[in-house]
């Protein structure tokens, strides 16, 4: 093909799945059709190790002071109040902003090292602690958000209000899909495992902002439909769809003939990948080759569709099928309330599966290419919010410092980085803020964060806007 | 490897885009060659933003570009040194900004500043100037003064317009275009036997008088409008603002002059004796998103709401990215950061909440009702506010501090309530029985929580958990018992609170639910085959306390300690004894202290269980460790039994109105409007970042200091800046207005970038012609219509859209129009056109939104929980299911699905151009999103009714409703040849052609064949799934 026929049809290809047909980046082909938007350098900007990132996010906010965070001298502070010294006039949300007291609640979970790291995790993610030695652990992440959804759009957005493109489809932009029969953003989500109201949840978390809508995430359900309007009707079956589209296909070329629009040929080949998926959806979803041994790693729930084992599951068959960005969202970890009995409900519904895709993705050999990513959008107060006794008690959300965990992706194993004070309030040690992690996760799919810009109303937009440091410590 | 390729095609692709650069022999034209490269290039660093301007260099004025120039010797000016120095370290712009000057630009700098270096102000900042018509060479082809402007162009360049297009085409075309719709085939019959000169002018005229035009043109300013049917942030709950989309609609089909139609959308309510009209249609400026998270911080959404006002009016109505100077000075335009809060401080007295809209819409609103109903509801609102304001006053604290004193304890009431208890559950965290029996509940599946309650805390629970109460209780029918317990459904369906084996049952049956409101359903009671139900319905999402009595043979309720009517539906005798445990489950809702008595209690008992009890309770807690519902319970109790007299009588009136208030709320539409705080209205500061936070100087009302003054005599406020936008001295309104009607015609505006006229936008391809036609707005009395008619009248318009290799290859945008755009509909067209094709579109205009088919679980999934609204898709039924797609309800964090799969926006943002993608998940939607399949049935039975015997006829009539033209020999013979293959497919397997049959509510026409029906509608959906179908040509 000449070049300038590259050019001619990729103005034309405005397609989901856009880089693959003729290897022209997307960021290429975004600027094809924005001609003013001239993108200095192309992505991969250098080596990447991480091909692809699969993102476990667990909404609502896990508490890191009962899984990861570690505060032993708490235990004598039980019912003290939160010192001025600490708190420093920070705001706090307006559901503790009343109370009358911030007594602090020290965890009730016993804490133990683990892995040559010797890191700290409590007995709520006794699965978790077994790979230890795989993770990097940040205790000192900290965000600008104190309630979910500016919290939660800050995360996957680079900005607490709506309105800019989600951080899988700034990948999907910056690096289009090497799967010919997927898209290159997939979205999957799983309800709590507590049986309070969950958070809810966005599409503009997934959205494609201003970016062309080819790049938002696709959400993959549960059921008999994984993709909308992927089965065919009742009575058409693959034969007779095979005519229709046979027959549409001998339309439009005549079409074609006469009005030599390009978009008509495209036409024809989405008719023709919609037809394709109709078939590697469905063998996607489809657990039953799987062994006993994955369901014995991934735990028995991944028998289940739509709950969060299955759902890690469902990431390691993407990844191996080279979907370029896999986020899941697992609601119901806003404990208020009641925390000791929910949180340890929440751990037994996903403890075993994200330790399970990490190991599964290691013996398949994935884990070097693949990021894997675990965290909710902001932490959990020290105070307790509502009535607190001896093994009851809640916790507000707390932006200042939290804990994630990444694995995999050319991060560097057995580390925890950060660190809090005694309260687990305010960072004391290596702070990494949501836009430094943001530009952490790029620079490991081999993206400079300052350089994957997208001009839309005359400036060059960013996922980390004008901020963020790729945080070297935590990569090999 | 694929990063290289996409670099070299890139740069080939600037040269392929090159037809805007004159030939060398022509000056160099500053505006559209220089300062595009300047501000791309420089202005970030040496533009208007002055606190990060560097080296204190100002490049976007003349004054500071000429401190670095010398006009005619480029190679003595600084600036042209250091753009083309050798040194990479020197050169500009610097590598670490990532920009690059290429040499080609280099060059074009040097030529500008050796032939003088001209300077003009940005294009956009000066008023248009009516250009004098071009000479053409043609003098043929042009129709109207627009196609002089576009034939000089293409005479320039070389090119010639396309032939005009052929009559169906175009009857297809500008029926599209005017109304959204497809032409029918009689519409196009009669055009193409219409002989006479003016033919063509008829179809426009009757089709600007088509009702149906209003709600076209209304489709792209819902989305610069950012219209929706919730309110966008967390829970997402509905409002209603569907009276002001109705607004939008008819303003169009009556031709609303476009200068009342900006000032009464801006500042309606601030007009002189303002109509209800015009009030409504300040509701532009509420369409923003709300917010009402728990916990969030009321002044941060405050100022959200209020810069997206500014964001939105300044794309919308200016076509300026005003936004960019919220954080700090605009770094390419001239509006500082001061200027960017002048013009906020004209949104922000509005009288409203930062956190609202629980209940439907936030404040200010309006009802659209009657006269009557309306002087009601302000009638009540006054009062209620009067109300509520006396029993805030301080007296009210000390009156209930000195009552708090005299109270008794609550023992001896416990005690009393405690005499014949069967069980007593507090739910104070736990599951114990506190009677004294040791009958402590436990759960069967999953885990109960406890939260505040009635009296201190109560027992959560969702459809998931099962709670068993006691087995070894009501033994024997003789005996009475009262069961008696507070509880708060929250689910809108079958709620089931006791269940005892098929003995005693007692659920909320079936609700007359509505996606909009909450309402209650009635308690049904089953003692075996003793049936009753409650007359008044429970309410769900509020305590109620329930007693149900019972004396050996017959049943009382008692609601709120109140008896409470009950209704026999089956009148047998009760029969309850049985060994199965009393269990809770498949409730959703909260309960609290339940007991079970083995006697009748009296009225004074049951007042005490649910009105005294919890508020005594609380009252022994001290004042400072009271949590909000204990507060709020106590204060109530208060005032409705021990405050003085005033106060009582104070409270029961206001009881009294805030239900008649709800009540008539619900049936009475309303929308959000723009109000002015007259007292105290809210200062305004410059924000520094941004944040809300940080407010450092304080600022009044004005316009960008860029653009002209406020006109003589008008105020400093909305009404100001509105007549402000319509001066004749202001240069963008116009210019913005009639781009956009231009975009929806031509798919691409004369200025690319519709929303964005400032420096880092796109130069208007055809500048004259844009002036030309914004000074002709004016010129018409900002009549709408005859633009729209000026428009689709050209011969640009008429064109052809055919197109060849060399022409695609030199143009492949279409920016110079030697032949008309062809691209695919927006999605709510994509919709509406196969509807219309197959005869089922509903052709009501306007109304509360509607549900169309959507694949289930798709609000649930991100859903909060049922105590809101809008969190649970219910799908419409009957005619509802066929409205147009601008109808589809509009939910913000879950777009409507079929419209959202062909690129319609989440409508959270203000919204210039949609992006127009081609994705297999279109070609799924087309294939077998139900709409589209019922569809294709039902034009599929009327080919076979109304098209003819023979297949080609059949075919004819299809392609002729679908895509306004008849089909070729070669396309008849391909579908004709699928459907005699799929007959033969589906008279050997009707169970298959039946199931296709069954998609959709609508019942298939039983009087066809159904192997024949099942082969045709697939024929049918071949031809809507075409890519002609869903393309305007």
């Amino acid at each position: 093909m000449t070049l300038k026929k590259q050019v001619e049809l990729a103005l034309t290809r405005r397609q989901l799945f856009s880089r693959t047909a003729l290897g022209l980046g997307a960021p290429a082909l975004a600027s094809l059709l924005n001609t003013s938007a001239v993108a200095a350098t192309a992505p991969p900007h250098y080596a990447a190790k991480a091909k692809r990132v699969i993102f476990l996010h667990q909404s609502g906010g896990p508490s890191q002071l009962d899984l990861f965070d570690y505060k032993p001298k708490l235990k004598a502070m039980f019912g003290v109040e939160l010192p001025a010294s600490i708190r420093m006039g920070q705001r706090i949300t307006g559901m503790t902003s009343g109370q009358s007291a911030l007594p602090v609640a020290p965890s009730v979970f016993k804490f133990e090292q683990h892995g040559k790291s010797g890191a700290w995790l409590s007995e709520l993610v006794p699965h978790t602690a077994k790979i230890a030695d795989e993770l990097t652990i940040v205790r000192s992440m900290k965000t600008d958000a104190i309630n979910h959804d500016p919290a939660i759009t800050f995360i996957h957005s680079g900005s607490q209000q709506p309105g800019r493109p989600s951080l899988g489809s700034w990948v999907s932009y910056g690096l289009g899909s090497e799967n010919q029969n997927l898209p290159a953003f997939v979205v999957l989500l799983s309800t709590s495992n507590t049986p309070i109201n969950d958070q809810p949840l966005f599409s503009r978390l997934w959205g494609s902002g201003f970016l062309p809508s080819n790049h938002q995430g696709v959400r993959f359900r549960s059921g008999a439909e994984p993709v909308l309007f992927l089965r065919d009707p009742e009575g058409i079956d693959r034969s007779t769809r095979r005519m229709m589209l046979d027959g549409m296909e001998q339309l439009n070329r005549m079409r074609h003939e006469t009005y030599g629009d390009p978009e008509i040929e495209t036409r024809i080949s989405q008719f023709e990948m919609a037809y394709r998926m109709q078939a590697s959806v469905p063998d996607l979803m489809d657990l039953s080759q799987e062994p006993e041994a994955t369901f014995k790693l991934y735990g028995e729930d991944a028998r289940k569709p739509g709950t969060y084992a299955a759902n890690c599951l469902l990431a390691r068959r993407l990844a191996e099928r080279d979907v370029r960005f896999i986020q899941l969202y697992h609601r119901g970890w806003d404990q208020h309330n009641e925390l000791p009995r929910h949180l340890a409900m929440q751990c037994r519904g996903t403890d075993q599966a994200s330790a399970a895709l990490v190991t599964d993705l290691k013996q398949r050999g994935l884990l070097d290419h693949t990021l894997v990513v675990w965290g909710g959008e902001f932490g959990r107060t020290v105070y307790c919010q509502g009535k607190l006794t001896e093994t009851l008690y809640g916790r507000d959300h707390h932006p200042r410092s939290f804990t994630w965990w990444l694995a995999g992706g050319g991060t560097k194993p057995g580390v925890v980085h950060g660190e809090t004070d005694d309260f687990s309030y305010n960072i004391v040690a290596n702070p990494v803020h949501i836009h430094d992690m943001q530009a952490t996760i790029l620079h490991c799919l081999g993206m400079d964060h300052t350089r994957l810009t997208y001009k839309f109303q005359g400036r060059r937009f960013r996922l980390t806007d004008v901020h963020g440091e790729v945080v070297k410590p935590l990569l090999a | 490897m694929m990063s290289g390729m996409g670099r070299i095609a890139f740069s080939c692709l600037i040269t392929t885009f090159a037809w805007a650069a004159p030939p060398a022999a022509t000056p160099v034209d500053f505006g559209r060659q220089i300062r595009p490269l300047l501000s791309e290039n420089c202005f970030s660093c040496h533009g208007p933003d002055e606190r990060n301007r560097m080296a204190g260099l100002r490049l976007d004025t003349r004054e500071g570009a000429l401190g670095r120039i010398k006009p005619g010797d480029a190679a003595a000016s600084p600036l042209f040194q250091r753009v083309s120095h050798e040194k990479k370290s020197l050169r500009m712009p610097p590598v670490a900004s990532g920009r690059v000057l290429n040499d080609k630009q280099v060059e074009l700098i040097k030529r500008w500043i050796d032939e003088g270096a001209a300077w003009k102000t940005h294009w956009s900042y000066s008023p248009p100037v009516r250009a004098e018509l071009p000479l053409v060479k043609d003098k043929a082809w042009g129709k109207t003064p627009i196609d002089q402007f576009v034939l000089a162009r293409l005479e320039k360049e070389g090119l010639k317009p396309s032939p005009e297009t052929d009559r169906i085409t175009l009857a297809r075309r500008v029926t599209l275009d005017l109304t959204g719709l497809p032409p029918t085939p009689e519409e196009v019959a009669a055009f193409v036997a219409d002989k006479t000169p003016n033919a063509y002018e008829k179809v426009v005229d009757r089709l600007l008088a088509s009702r149906r035009y209003g709600e076209k043109m209304a489709l792209p300013w819902l989305d610069l409008s950012r219209y929706a049917d919730t309110h966008g942030f967390h829970i997402d709950s509905h409002r209603v603002m569907w009276p002001w989309r109705d607004w939008v609609i008819s303003a169009f089909n009556n031709n609303m002059r476009w200068d009342e139609f900006v000032v009464e959308q801006l500042a309606g309510d601030l007009l002189p004796d303002a109509t209800p009209d015009q009030r409504l249609a300040t509701g532009f400026n509420r369409n923003h998103m709300i917010n009402f998270e728990g916990g969030a911080i009321p002044d941060e959404y405050l100022t959200e709401y209020v810069i997206d006002r500014v964001e939105t009016t300044a794309n919308v109505f200016m076509g300026m990215t005003m936004g960019c100077a919220r954080c700090h000075d605009h770094k390419y335009d001239p509006i500082s950061q001061k200027d960017f809060y002048r013009f906020f401080a004209f949104f922000n007295t509005v009288d409203e909440k930062g956190l609202d809209g629980q209940r439907g819409n936030a404040e200010p609103r309006m009802f659209v009702a009657s006269a009557g109903q309306i002087s009601e509801i302000e009638r009540m609102d006054a009062e209620i506010k009067e109300k509520r304001k006396r029993l805030a006053e301080k007296d009210v604290d000390e009156a209930q501090t000195a009552w708090e004193k005299t109270l008794p304890p609550s023992a001896d009431l416990q005690r009393r309530l405690g005499q014949g208890l069967e069980f007593h559950y507090e739910f104070e965290g736990g599951l114990e029985d506190s009677s004294g029996h040791y009958r402590a509940a436990r759960m069967v599946a999953n885990e109960a929580v406890f939260g505040a309650g009635p009296i201190g805390r109560g027992m959560t629970m969702t459809v998931d958990e099962k709670m068993a109460l006691a087995a070894d209780v009501l033994q024997d029918e003789r005996k009475p018992f009262t069961l008696a317990f507070f509880v708060r459904p929250t689910h809108e369906r079958s709620v089931r609170l006791f269940e005892k084996g098929t003995g005693l049952q007692i659920y909320t049956g079936v609700s007359e639910y509505v996606p909009y409101y909450k309402r209650g359903s009635p308690l049904t009671l089953h003692l075996g085959p003793r049936r009753l139900v409650s007359e008044a319905p429970l309410l769900y999402g509020s305590y109620s306390h329930l007693a149900i009595a019972y004396d050996g043979t017959t049943v009382k309720l008692f609601v709120d300690g109140k008896p409470a009517a009950l209704r026999v539906v089956n009148d047998a005798p009760a029969q309850f004894a049985n060994r199965e445990p009393l269990t809770i489950r498949e409730f959703q809702g909260q309960m609290d202290d339940l007991r079970l008595y083995n006697r009748l209690l009296g009225e004074g008992e049951l007042m005490d269980l649910a009105m005294h009890l919890g508020p005594m309770r609380a009252a022994e807690i001290p004042a400072a460790k009271r949590v909000k519902e204990e507060k709020d319970r106590l204060r109530a109790y208060f005032l409705s039994s021990a405050a003085p007299p005033e106060l009582r009588e104070t409270a029961a009136r206001l009881k009294k109105l805030e239900t008649e208030r709800q009540q008539l709320g619900e049936v009475v539409p309303g929308a959000m409007v723009m109000t002015e705080m007259i007292e105290k209205p809210r200062e305004s500061f410059v924000l520094a970042r941004g944040d809300y936070q940080n407010k450092t100087e304080k600022v009044l009302a004005a316009v960008p200091s860029t653009l002209p003054p406020l006109p003589n005599g008008v105020p400093a406020n909305r009404l100001g800046l509105a007549k402000w936008l319509i001066d004749p001295a202001h240069p963008l309104l116009t210019r913005v207005t009639v781009n956009r009607f231009w975009q929806n015609y031509f798919g691409t505006g004369l200025v690319k970038t519709s929303e964005d006229f400032g420096s880092q936008g796109d130069s208007p391809s055809h500048p004259e012609l844009l002036d030309w036609l914004a000074t002709e707005l004016m010129r018409s009395n900002w009549d709408v219509k005859a633009m729209q008619k000026l428009l689709v009248m050209s011969a640009t318009y008429r064109q052809s859209s055919r197109t060849t290799p060399a022409l695609q290859e030199r143009d492949p945008e279409n920016r110079l129009l030697a032949r008309m755009s062809r691209f695919r509909l927006p999605a709510e067209l994509v919709r509406d056109n196969a509807l219309a094709a197959s005869g089922l579109l509903n052709n009501e205009i306007g109304g509360p939104s509607v549900f169309p088919y959507q694949p289930a679980g798709l609000w649930d999934e991100l859903a909060f929980g049922r105590e809101f609204t809008a969190q649970k898709y219910t799908p419409s039924h009957g005619q509802d299911l066929y409205r147009r797609g601008m109808y589809s309800f509009w939910k913000r964090t879950v777009p409507p699905a079929e419209l959202a799969t062909f690129d319609a926006p989440d409508r959270e943002k203000c919204l210039s151009r949609r992006a127009v993608t081609n994705t297999p998940l279109q070609a799924l939607a087309l294939m077998n999103d139900p709409t589209f399949v019922e569809a294709a049935r039902h034009l599929a039975q009327r080919m076979l009714r109304e098209g003819g015997r023979r297949p080609e006829d059949r075919v004819a009539f299809g392609y002729r409703r679908v895509l306004a033209r008849r089909p070729s020999p070669k396309e008849t013979a391909v579908l004709s040849g699928v459907a005699a293959k799929q007959l033969a497919a589906y008279t050997q397997n009707e169970s298959a052609a039946r199931g296709l049959l069954s998609v959709g509510e609508s019942k298939a026409d039983d009087q066809l064949p159904v192997a024949e029906l099942a082969a045709w509608t697939n024929v049918a959906t071949m031809i809507m799934n075409l890519d002609e179908a869903i393309t305007k040509e």
